[in-house]
């Protein structure tokens, strides 16, 4: 007894130690944060009026002919009071001024544009700051390495391009993500050729923040999107049908064919069929009718969806068919397909709707209704 | 040998069985623990480079289905209606699903959002009590709402003509009367776009009484005046925040909460929705879908996310609270025991070896081991064979390792979320994390061990559970 006693004393000091630990943590995390984040902000402050006043310093005129590396001595000069505050500090805390220094560069950068912005670029290479992100790019954390992606993007770091380019092999994807974003702010829309090429692979996650850039670019980026349909990776394929799908530029009617015709996989032809009918292309028809008719279920739904935005009347005994005959989905994007052919896809579901009891009806009865409340038929 | 002495023996093995179960299920607390600690740190990380904007923006972004089973809930369903109609997201519907109200849940609605009998296609994947009408509004403002009207049949049945009902890939459980954060469908939504393996997600369930709510949206987090929220407060961190995040670490999470759940809609009609002849459907439903996943060696993830918040009212009342414990526990029970073959079962893999051998000895077993504790000190009390030095320093450690897990759920929840932002909040919840030993946690263990009596009894309601609803002011708040 006097050993469980003894190992119960013991059990109760461990405990006791721990409770105690994990309440003082908790208490100096909290005064921690707190502590830091005052810090911080007086830093921040500190250094954003250094940084205005180098940004607002009017210079002297340069002739035009003038290399250069003279309006890099003029940003030199202006950098020389935070240069010389930093060296006066000891290490530790010159850390965490640059620290600060760093974070009103970034929030500076992402609102400059011109020769502002310059003064910004230079000073994050004078400071050594590009040259650290850059090796950041390297290190094992993969936050650390994502954060560098980010920072480097944000400050216009063109001499990262090579470092990014490697990132976008990074094994994880908020690495890959967050330099794929860094490159098309350095490079833009040019970028996504390399990106297609080499990227790896693009969750839907990564898929839908992409869209929200690409998209900013309109029909510029429809060559690469184009060229991106043949992208190593089948996500950036993906991708790429849906941006064309997306942004619906007429030239993107053959390749999109071509792919959904001859892709090795099926899902791909799919997603093609599918931007086939949001594009709205007729020309398109044909083959969606054929499509409605495939032997996989995905491609006869997609074909029948599509057919909703460039289905003509000539698509109505296809359209009957897979209305009487389909799974339910497909009953019901047949019916829509027909009650956008007009009148006379309109009197088929009107005929339809009469064989009560069944679920072609019942499809016909749903669309029918749609109509009438001017819902997604 | 003498009847005392063998009573004495007993007594003695009893204690060892004791200490040795102590140790085991407080190093498993260690373990969760340790494992909920990396889970968080790895997720605020990746939430430091998560744009959520491009959720709302984008057009990729997959359609969702909210489901929400009311069953007389007049007093709150226009609030929770329109509280989910302003969600930030892309494109998703709201199917509210009047489980054969006896109030007038159904006439409101119909009222409020100009509702009327819909022709919508409905098919039976999952068979359910019969559906009387399917409602839709004429308001374009309401588009996106759908009320399913059917024959009273429990939330399990309810749940399962949501999904029949459902138009998209995704579905979401919810309870009409709780409220979800602006963001929260995007959050919960995260894990089954970056990884296509995920199956099911659930979301962090917060207690709201005692916060700030206007036109359906918690504005300002605080701490209900009652003792009984607080420490349900605490509870809930325990089990949400080092329980389930520590579970998911190792894809052994068992329980996605009713009240907040993402699935995909085909896994779940793949697997037969939700059953209806038990009181813990939720639980149930993901480990058929563990069971079902592993035995046809499908690759799949259950996951927790411990950010997208879903406001509860949490019971004020002793007996209110006691039924829920109560149903709780014989949920556990009932599932535990309809997938017993799982248990120690090595082709279930992490959830046969340890997942349900910790739901069956800890949770479900716990407060049987505990009530027996307190039966044989005071046995041994009466016989006068008390060791009282060895006795009070057992409940010192017992003590403390409650204490311990409370305040590590405390600090997980300080370095991550940080929701109760007033140090007073957090005095208090630590505070709590003290008092719940005395009193509150013996209570419950009580609920706990009268389940198995009705379990034993064929009890299988719910109990009611009367809500005073989000709508009205804020009182008792701090």
């Amino acid at each position: 007894m006097s050993l469980t006693f003894l190992i119960i004393l013991a059990l109760t000091a461990a405990i006791t130690f721990l409770v105690v630990m994990a309440a003082v943590s908790l208490v100096i995390h909290k005064n921690a944060v707190a502590r830091r984040q005052r810090i911080q902000r007086r830093l921040t402050e500190e250094y954003a009026v250094a940084l205005t006043e180098m940004l607002m310093t009017e210079l002297p005129s340069l002739p035009a002919t003038a290399p250069s590396s003279a309006r890099f001595r003029q940003y030199e000069s202006l950098l020389e009071p935070i240069k010389k505050q930093l060296q006066s500090l000891s290490r530790r805390r010159r850390r965490i001024h640059r620290t600060a220094l760093l974070e009103v560069m970034l929030d500076y950068a992402q609102d400059l544009t011109g020769e502002a912005a310059d003064r910004v670029v230079y000073a994050a290479y004078s400071l050594d700051y590009v040259q650290e992100l850059i090796a950041e790019l390297k290190s094992r954390q993969w936050y650390s390495r994502a954060q560098a992606a980010r920072d480097l993007g944000v400050i216009g770091a063109k001499r990262a391009i090579g470092g990014l380019t490697a990132a976008l092999e990074d094994d994880h994807p908020d690495v890959r993500f967050q330099a794929i974003q860094a490159l098309i702010v350095l490079v833009g829309a040019d970028a996504l050729r390399t990106i297609f090429r080499v990227g790896g692979r693009l969750s839907t996650w990564n898929m839908m923040g992409l869209s929200v850039i690409v998209l900013r670019f309109k029909e510029d980026v429809v060559p690469h999107l184009i060229e991106g349909l043949y992208a190593a990776d089948q996500s950036f394929v993906l991708f790429c049908i849906e941006m064309l799908a997306e942004i619906g530029f007429v030239s993107a009617v053959e390749p999109l064919r071509r792919i959904a015709t001859d892709y090795p996989n099926v899902v791909v032809r799919a997603k093609a069929i599918e931007a086939l009918g949001r594009l709205g292309d007729e020309r398109a028809e044909p083959l969606l009718l054929k499509n409605a008719s495939n032997p996989y279920p995905v491609m006869r739904l997609r074909a029948l969806q599509a057919l909703r935005k460039v289905g003509s009347p000539a698509a109505l005994p296809v359209l009957e068919e897979r209305l009487r005959e389909g799974p339910l989905e497909e009953k019901i994007a047949a019916a829509r397909a027909m009650a956008r052919t007009g009148l006379e896809g309109w009197t088929v579901l009107e005929r339809m709707r009469k064989e009560e009891g069944t679920l072609a009806a019942a499809a016909a009865v749903q669309v029918l209704e749609e109509l009438s409340i001017g819902g997604s038929a | 040998m003498t009847a005392v002495t063998v009573l004495q023996f007993l007594f003695d093995t009893y204690f060892v069985f004791v200490v040795l179960y102590f140790l085991i299920v407080n190093i498993t607390y260690f373990i969760l623990l340790w494992l909920s600690f990396r889970e968080i740190v790895n997720y605020m990380h990746r939430n430091l480079f998560t744009d959520f904007r491009s959720v709302v923006q984008s057009e990729i972004t997959p359609p969702v289905s909210i489901l929400a089973p009311a069953y007389n809930e007049e007093q709150t369903i226009v609030e929770s209606v329109k509280s989910l109609l302003k969600l930030a997201y892309g494109e998703y519907e709201v199917i509210v699903i009047n489980d054969g109200s006896k109030d007038g849940t159904l006439a409101r609605m119909i009222g409020q959002f100009d509702l009327f009998p819909s022709k919508r296609v409905y098919v039976e994947h999952i068979p359910t009590q019969a559906v009387r009408g399917i409602y839709r509004s004429r308001q374009i403002a309401y588009q996106n709402l759908i009320v399913v009207d059917k024959e009273n049949g429990g939330k399990a049945d309810a749940l399962n003509v949501g999904i029949n009902a459902a138009q998209f890939a995704h579905v979401l459980s919810i309870d009409a009367d709780s409220i979800l954060e602006d963001d929260a469908l995007q959050k919960v939504m995260k894990p089954f776009l970056e990884d296509d393996t995920v199956v099911a997600a659930g979301g962090i369930v917060r207690i709201a009484n005692g916060c700030e709510i206007v036109n359906g949206r918690v504005v300002h987090v605080g701490l209900s005046k009652k003792l009984l929220p607080i420490f349900q407060v605490v509870e809930y961190f325990r089990a949400f925040l080092s329980g389930r995040m520590g579970w998911q670490a190792v894809n052994g999470l068992l329980i996605i909460s009713g009240a907040f759940g993402m699935f995909k809609r085909a896994a779940v009609i793949d697997v037969g929705g939700y059953r209806h002849d038990t009181v813990g459907e939720d639980m149930e439903l993901v480990v058929r879908l563990h069971r079902t996943m592993r035995e046809r060696r499908i690759p799949y993830r259950v996951v927790f996310v411990p950010d997208p918040v879903c406001w509860t009212e949490a019971p004020e009342s002793v007996s209110i609270l006691s039924r829920q414990r109560n149903r709780w526990h014989r949920g556990l029970l009932d599932v535990l025991w309809m997938h017993r073959t799982m248990l120690f079962n090595e082709k279930f893999g992490v959830i046969g070896s340890a997942a349900m051998p910790y739901f069956l000895f800890v949770e479900l077993l716990g407060p049987v081991f505990e009530f027996f504790g307190y039966v044989t000190l005071a046995m041994l009390w009466w016989m006068g064979a008390v060791n009282v030095p060895m006795t009070i320093l057992f409940f010192i450690v017992a003590l403390f390792y409650g204490v311990m897990f409370s305040v590590g759920a405390v600090l997980l929840e300080e370095i991550s979320f940080r929701r109760y932002p007033n140090p007073k909040h957090l005095a208090l919840l630590l505070s709590v994390g003290v008092l719940e030993n005395f009193g509150y946690r013996q209570l419950t263990m009580l609920w706990r061990i009268k389940a198995f009596w009705d379990y034993a009894r064929g009890k299988k309601g719910w109990g009611s559970m009367q809500r005073t609803g989000f709508a009205r002011p804020a009182a008792g708040t701090m």
